[in-house]
């Protein structure tokens, strides 16, 4: 019992006293009108204290009306009955009606308010955890008893006030079934121990439950009042779940609208690069092809001389247009296009054995090795770009390792003889770990790649693209006490 | 939290269920051959009114006992024979009411360390409350008396006095406080709304003393007893069901009872 009632509850007392000392002292005989003086604190009890103070001092009045009605009635007889009953129970049908109805007005605010503090609390929380947590500090302080939220959340099941839910509970029925659940006793030694667990409900389905223990009354018109809250609960529940979900979205959307914008500024740096290399790269062999044919147009030279310039001359004509060929191809991948294949059976190793020949006399500083040791399977692919894939890996396996080490072609059949695959390894430095997965980006390149080696960060881009309009796969990979091994897929002729 | 945490079961005994079978029928057993004995002329009239109290109030007792203590079911069998032992003390003359004692020692020595849940502590305030109700009502009684059937307020010997205070002390008001409120009532609000236990409390607490044979039996009386035990009934359970105790009730109905004992009829 609060304070307030408690003093209210003396105020009435006294002044039931003393208007029924006034109301006796002006005039004792049971019809005097100042007997209705009585309902004046019978009337403000109730709407103070509500019903049950209303017909407490209702009954307070009307026993001590009883003290003028009694001695009447007795005289009369039964002539006097019913007069003397009316007079009796008008304090105590009034004291019912204005507490009832305080009473009434009394709840029905609360749940008015009650109903506000949940959408304040639940207006901002960050997550269904924190929402049933808020929410349930919020019951707690408007309801009286102990309470607790269950609350499904795809697989899980978030609580607020319980550790869990066990099979058969009452909560666990009311989740299988979306009806509330009832018992008027759960144990305890001192009086009832109520428990109603309602459901919490968003479009007719449950997806959780509001449990209430208390001990003391549960009425039938608050079990009610609960049962409306569960769907109100519910729906303010699903309104925070949604609006956190909206605001994770946006945090999502945020951070990758960031992301994509650091990316596209590191592309923009690289294609800055490329173009600064890529221009270097051109004018190499344009340079070199403009002072051997000047040399030739105004000098003249034996014909051994003329043979060796040329060669030369040729070479850079295929750096050229290797270069060019590339970034043609990287043009067209950036476009979405894929490149144009002409696909035949292709023997891989005599294509390998091709490509590292070119190498060996063009690079007499490496070592190169073939290793085809059983007889593979053809593929399904087209010539040129296998060329140009197997040009592009070992010219790398070349430029980023060391004279005099050895850079090695294998090939073999794999899952079945379905596929072959061919590894490109060198005796390198290796890819710092933290690029392996960004080499074959364009225009990537590998932190101090440029300082070993001229290069235009499309190659292997290129070569990934090729490979993968093959249907074939091509990893990157750094193999200890070795260098690195680039090794990629192709499917073999069915 | 029960409602989550555990399997649900049903926690709520049956109205009826630990009753003390055995002891009833015992009991009525006795008091129908006492009755007989004493139509025969066999047994005083003295001893057929000591059984037919110790019957009466150890049969509500132990129900009582049996329903509400976490002890051996023999208990239930310990309140009848103490009344027993205590109307045949009160027979031997005013020291002998002393034996009235017996039951609300045994009462307060049974209920330690909480093990009779009705006898639990209860606040000052909530006793005092109940006092001051009792006085109120049983005053209101005496006047609403005094004005409409002429009865007059007497104060009555002590010698004349004293038999029917040690009577209500060690009889009349702990057993009816402990199985209309402590037993039955607390059992019912277990099941049902604290209107509906009350209701079914409190009419069968005014139907057990309207039909006591120690109270007067003309209409008007019953009537007024009706309205004031009904009147005590309700409070008393209110008192229950706020305090889990029985002691605001006990002293609500003692200062009732006493008040009543100074009702001299006209």
């Amino acid at each position: 019992m609060s304070a307030r009632v408690r003093r209210d509850a003396a105020w009435t007392a006294l002044a039931l006293v003393l208007v029924a000392g006034l109301r006796i002292g002006l005039d004792p005989s049971p019809a005097s009108p100042w007997r209705h003086l009585l309902l004046i604190p019978v009337l403000v009890a109730g709407l103070r204290l509500g019903s049950a103070g209303g017909v407490v001092t209702g009954f307070g009045a009307a026993l001590l009306e009883a003290l003028c009605v009694l001695p009447a009635l007795e005289r009369l007889g039964a002539s006097g009955v019913a007069d003397g009953l009316l007079t009796l129970g008008l304090p105590i049908g009034a004291g019912a009606l204005s507490g009832g109805l305080a009473t009434r007005a009394a709840r029905a605010r609360g749940r008015h308010t009650l109903a506000v503090a949940i959408q304040r609390v639940l207006a901002d929380a960050p997550t269904l955890d924190a929402a049933l947590l808020r929410l349930r500090d919020c019951l707690a302080r408007h309801v009286p008893g102990a309470i607790a939220l269950a609350a499904r959340d795809g697989e899980r099941l978030v609580l607020a006030g319980a550790a869990s839910v066990a099979a058969r509970s009452l909560a666990a029925r009311v989740l299988a079934t979306g009806e509330p659940a009832w018992a008027p006793h759960v144990g305890g030694e001192q009086g009832p121990r109520r428990a109603l667990v309602v459901p919490l409900v968003v479009r007719g389905e449950p997806i959780g439950v509001l449990a209430l223990e208390r001990e003391g009354e549960l009425g039938r018109e608050e079990q009610a009042a609960l049962a409306a809250l569960g769907a109100h609960a519910g729906l303010a529940l699903e309104n925070a779940r949604l609006a956190s979900l909206q605001r994770r979205a946006a945090e999502e959307l945020a951070r990758k609208v960031d992301e994509a914008t650091a990316r596209l500024r590191e592309m923009d740096r690289m294609k800055s690069d490329f173009v600064a290399i890529a221009s270097h790269e051109l004018r190499t062999p344009l340079t070199a092809l403009a002072g051997f044919s000047e040399l030739l147009a105004t000098r003249r030279f034996p014909p051994e001389e003329i043979r060796r310039l040329a060669d030369i001359m040729r070479g850079e004509t295929v750096r050229l247009a290797r270069i060019v060929s590339d970034i043609l191809d990287l043009s067209r991948l950036e476009r979405g296009l894929e490149p144009v294949l002409r696909r035949v059976p292709v023997a891989v190793e005599t294509v390998a054995a091709a490509a590292l020949e070119v190498f060996r006399r063009g690079a007499p500083t490496h070592r190169f090795e073939l290793r085809c040791p059983e007889p593979l399977p053809a593929a399904d692919a087209d010539p040129d770009a296998l060329e140009r894939i197997l040009a592009n890996l070992v010219s790398n396996a070349v430029k980023y390792s060391p004279a005099g080490s050895c850079v090695g072609v294998a090939c073999r059949a794999i899952d079945g003889g379905r596929s072959v695959e061919v590894t490109v390894e060198d005796e390198g430095g290796g890819i710092p770990s933290e690029a392996l997965d960004r080499i074959f980006e364009p225009y990537y390149r590998a932190p101090g790649a440029s300082r070993v080696a001229y290069g235009t960060g499309i190659g292997l881009a290129v070569v990934k693209s090729l490979v993968v309009a093959h249907g074939g796969t091509i990893r990157a990979e750094n193999v200890p006490a070795r260098g690195t091994r680039m090794a990629f897929t192709l499917p073999a002729v069915p | 939290m029960y409602a989550l945490e555990h399997p649900h079961r049903a926690h709520v005994a049956s109205l009826g269920e630990g009753t003390p079978v055995a002891l009833l029928v015992t009991l009525v057993t006795a008091w129908v051959a006492a009755q007989a004995l004493g139509a025969l002329g066999w047994l005083p009239r003295r001893a057929v009114d000591i059984v037919g109290l110790a019957v009466a109030h150890g049969a509500l007792l132990g129900i009582a006992v049996a329903w509400t203590t976490r002890t051996a079911r023999a208990q239930a069998w310990f309140p009848a024979a103490l009344l027993v032992a205590a109307g045949a003390l009160a027979a031997l003359g005013l020291p002998g009411l002393l034996g009235y004692a017996l039951l609300p020692l045994w009462l307060v020595w049974l209920a330690r360390d909480g093990r009779v849940g009705w006898l639990r502590p209860a606040p000052a305030a909530s006793i005092l409350s109940g006092a001051l109700l009792g006085a109120v009502l049983g005053a209101h009684m005496l006047v609403g008396a005094t004005l409409t059937l002429g009865h007059r307020i007497s104060v009555p010997e002590v010698a004349a006095l004293l038999p029917w205070l040690a009577y209500d002390v060690g009889a009349n008001v702990p057993a009816g406080e402990g199985f209309f409120r402590g037993a039955l009532f607390a059992r019912a609000h277990r099941r049902w709304s604290l209107g509906a236990a009350t209701a079914i409390s409190t009419s069968l607490y005014v139907a057990r003393y309207l039909l006591d044979p120690l109270l007067p039996s003309t209409l008007e009386l019953m009537a007024g007893a009706a309205f004031y035990l009904s009147l005590l009934g309700i409070a008393n359970c209110w008192f229950f069901a706020r305090t889990g105790s029985a002691w605001p009730g006990l002293a609500a109905s003692l200062l009732f009872f006493a008040a009543y004992r100074l009702l001299a009829p006209a």
